[in-house]
């Protein structure tokens, strides 16, 4: 590891649902580099957290004192001494370095409410992907049964429902998250599947997703096309039931290079599209440059689904679907469940992939990868986890392919050896920097000018055009 | 089609009777009778999430003995009824409606063809919702809605009639909502406009 540039990725919660945690890629190969990400992008500003993990608790001071810049002019007239309020929380907002920013957003502002409003009864609802025993694993590891002093409890897409009236019909959200009389979207920006969400009216997207029920997530995803389902969270949020009950948003914004702010305000159009120019013109970059790649292995390294660990601040997803540009809205399909009949996708299939070694990551994100090990050959480091994968529902059909191989060592260079290629990139929840072979490293840094170029000159004015934000 | 490998299973004796691994089965392997779960082997599709929703942590998944093939083939059905389901619906036959299982819309107008009258019926008979649970609910329920089951929520949220598609937005949402590229989309997936007009009684 070049360790002179290298910053240490983000230390992880232990999970029931990933293994023992192991030493990090970063930490065990020699021969991998750790590159600053404005090593690419000279222009890209800095965050205000560095990211170390040594320096964790000056970067959420930083945290805390954004959150409170941004609340100081957030009207919290809507919330009154006698209010019980929820503030909602999205899982993967756990997920970005670490977690600790997220976390640390979401403390602050219960602290300012109180301060603000006088109000006591703030009660903090954790919105989970699936397992039932997240949302306990989250709020323990992060502190949050004390700070609310128990007023805690998670909520899943199979707990009970509410029915809401809205623009397009009846959806379904959960009734916990709204058991108060008002509530609080807790977000952050993290653009994620972008390949699904288009940027189209992210900052909504939790109305249909981690505060609906099962349902309303199928049709969301399943029932429209990638840019017309971002028909459903407008509607639920443009809903009267929860109009009724929001009170403002706050979100933690990033780029690439780790978190920039806070964004709060009750006008979350107005942070949607804040937040759409800025990711198009940050994260937009990234994504661009991942398409310069064409033969490469990936590394999984870190404490949350495979499909979701970052590397240079975007997700594996991001690497596995970049052979079509998800910010071009006139790319009909990216990817999605909805498919069309003259022109289907398999999301699944980028050739460019040779090939991923599991070095550490949890189970049970089934659907982005059940088709992967197809066409990309898998490698799962040590009977531990290939036991888990096995036992996993959600991939009935991975370990019928992947390999079970002694160490990480043996799977990369198994996985090389297979895929033809020396470029190993690694998705370890690193913002800032990524980690990669050298040879990546070189083929990166020598494309990223043209890249820069091909962005701020084409793609940019089209994009923002596309979203009405030139 | 799906193989289920794993079955679940329990200890009987600290059992509480909570009755939640019952609420979250999805195929209707688990009824409940003196406030103890009873396993129905042939209908659990292995989702496991009873398992991860025992409060008391007293279930597991064992492997079978032998694996379960769980499926619909094409020659056991119509497939002419499977087609004009399928139609009715706006649901296209080769996708995969079930993406951990990838088991197609076909198969599941299949399943509704040779007699599933309910979401559970249909995830015993299919495998679907073996895997995440989520995102084929609504295609299913939309094909059940399309021959004519009663859609009548059952009780203890297990599921709710929720079957919105692409193809019912009305004028006035594709008015409210110019930027969500409906009729962009609309023309993407149903180039040919068989799936009809916009609203749902018309399909």
């Amino acid at each position: 590891m070049n360790a002179l540039t290298a910053l240490k990725p983000p230390a992880f919660m232990h999970s029931d649902y990933g293994p023992a945690l192991q030493p990090h890629v970063a930490e065990t190969l020699d021969d991998m580099v750790s590159v600053p990400l404005t090593d690419f992008f000279p222009d890209f500003a800095p965050a205000i957290t560095s990211g170390d993990p040594a320096l964790l608790e000056a970067d959420l001071e930083r945290v805390r004192a954004e959150t409170r810049a941004s609340l100081a002019s957030v009207d919290m007239s809507g919330i009154s001494a006698d209010d019980s309020v929820n503030i909602l929380a999205s899982e993967h907002g756990f997920g970005l370095m670490g977690g600790w920013p997220y976390a640390e957003m979401i403390k602050t502002i219960r602290e300012v409410v109180m301060e603000r409003t006088g109000c006591r009864k703030i009660h903090l609802r954790l919105a989970i992907y699936r397992g039932f025993r997240e949302a306990d694993e989250v709020a323990e590891h992060f502190g949050f049964n004390e700070v609310f002093e128990g007023r805690v409890k998670g909520l899943g897409p199979f707990d009970q429902g509410v029915e809401v009236d809205t623009a397009v019909g009846p959806m379904y959200l959960i009734k916990r998250a709204f058991d108060s009389a008002k509530f609080i979207h807790a977000y952050y920006d993290d653009p994620r599947e972008m390949y699904f969400n288009r940027l189209l009216y992210k900052s909504f997207k939790s109305f249909c997703m981690s505060y609906a029920r099962y349902e309303t997530r199928s049709v969301y995803h399943s029932m429209f096309g990638n840019r017309s389902g971002s028909v459903i969270p407008r509607a639920l949020f443009d809903s009267e039931f929860i109009q009724q009950r929001y009170t403002f948003s706050s979100v933690l914004r990033t780029t690439p290079m780790g978190v920039i702010g806070v964004d709060a305000t009750t006008d979350l159009y107005a942070i949607d599209r804040r937040i759409t120019k800025g990711h198009l013109e940050t994260y937009g970059r990234m994504q661009r440059l991942f398409a310069e790649i064409k033969d490469c292995v990936a590394i999984w390294d870190g404490g949350r689904w495979g499909y979701y660990l970052h590397g240079g601040g975007l997700i594996f997803g991001t690497l596995l679907t970049n052979h079509s540009d998800a910010f071009d809205l006139d790319q009909p399909v990216v990817a999605g469940f909805m498919q069309s009949p003259t022109a289907p996708v398999n999301f699944s299939r980028n050739k460019s992939l040779r090939g991923v070694v599991v070095n550490q990551a949890w189970v049970g994100a089934g659907i982005p990868y059940v088709t992967m090990p197809f066409t990309s050959p898998m490698y799962i480091v040590g009977e531990e986890q290939a036991k888990m994968w096995r036992e996993d529902p959600t991939n009935p059909l991975l370990m019928d392919r992947a390999k079970v191989v002694d160490s990480l060592e043996q799977g990369i260079t198994m996985a090389c050896e297979k895929g033809q290629t020396d470029k190993l990139i690694v998705f370890d929840g690193s913002y800032g920097h990524l980690t990669c072979s050298q040879s990546m490293a070189d083929l990166l840094k020598e494309r990223a000018p043209a890249v820069d170029k091909l962005v701020a000159e084409e793609l940019l004015p089209k994009w923002l055009a596309q979203r009405g934000l030139s | 089609m799906a193989t289920v490998k794993f079955v679940a299973d329990y200890e009987v004796e600290p059992c509480i009777g909570c009755k939640l691994c019952d609420i979250v089965c999805p195929s209707g392997a688990i009824r409940m009778e003196a406030r103890k779960p009873i396993i129905d082997d042939a209908l659990c599709i292995g989702c496991g999430r009873c398992v991860d929703r025992c409060p008391e942590d007293i279930m597991w998944m064992k492997e079978r003995e032998v694996p379960l093939a769980v499926t619909v083939l094409p020659e056991e059905v119509d497939q002419a009824a499977v087609a004009a389901l399928l139609e009715k619906a706006g649901i296209e036959a080769s996708v995969s409606i079930c993406v951990c299982t990838l088991t197609p819309g076909s198969e599941i107008a299949g399943a509704i063809v040779k007699g599933a009258k309910n979401l559970e019926e249909v995830c015993a008979m299919t495998g679907m919702r073996s895997g995440c649970g989520i995102y084929c609910v609504a295609p299913a329920l939309r094909l059940l809605e399309a021959a004519g089951c009663d859609m009548t929520p059952p009780g203890q949220h297990r599921w709710y009639p929720s079957t919105l598609s692409l193809y019912d937005l009305s004028d006035e949402v594709c008015a409210k909502y110019p930027d969500a590229f409906i009729a962009e989309d609309r023309a993407l997936f149903d180039p040919d406009q068989k799936y009809g007009p916009l609203h749902k009684e018309n399909v």
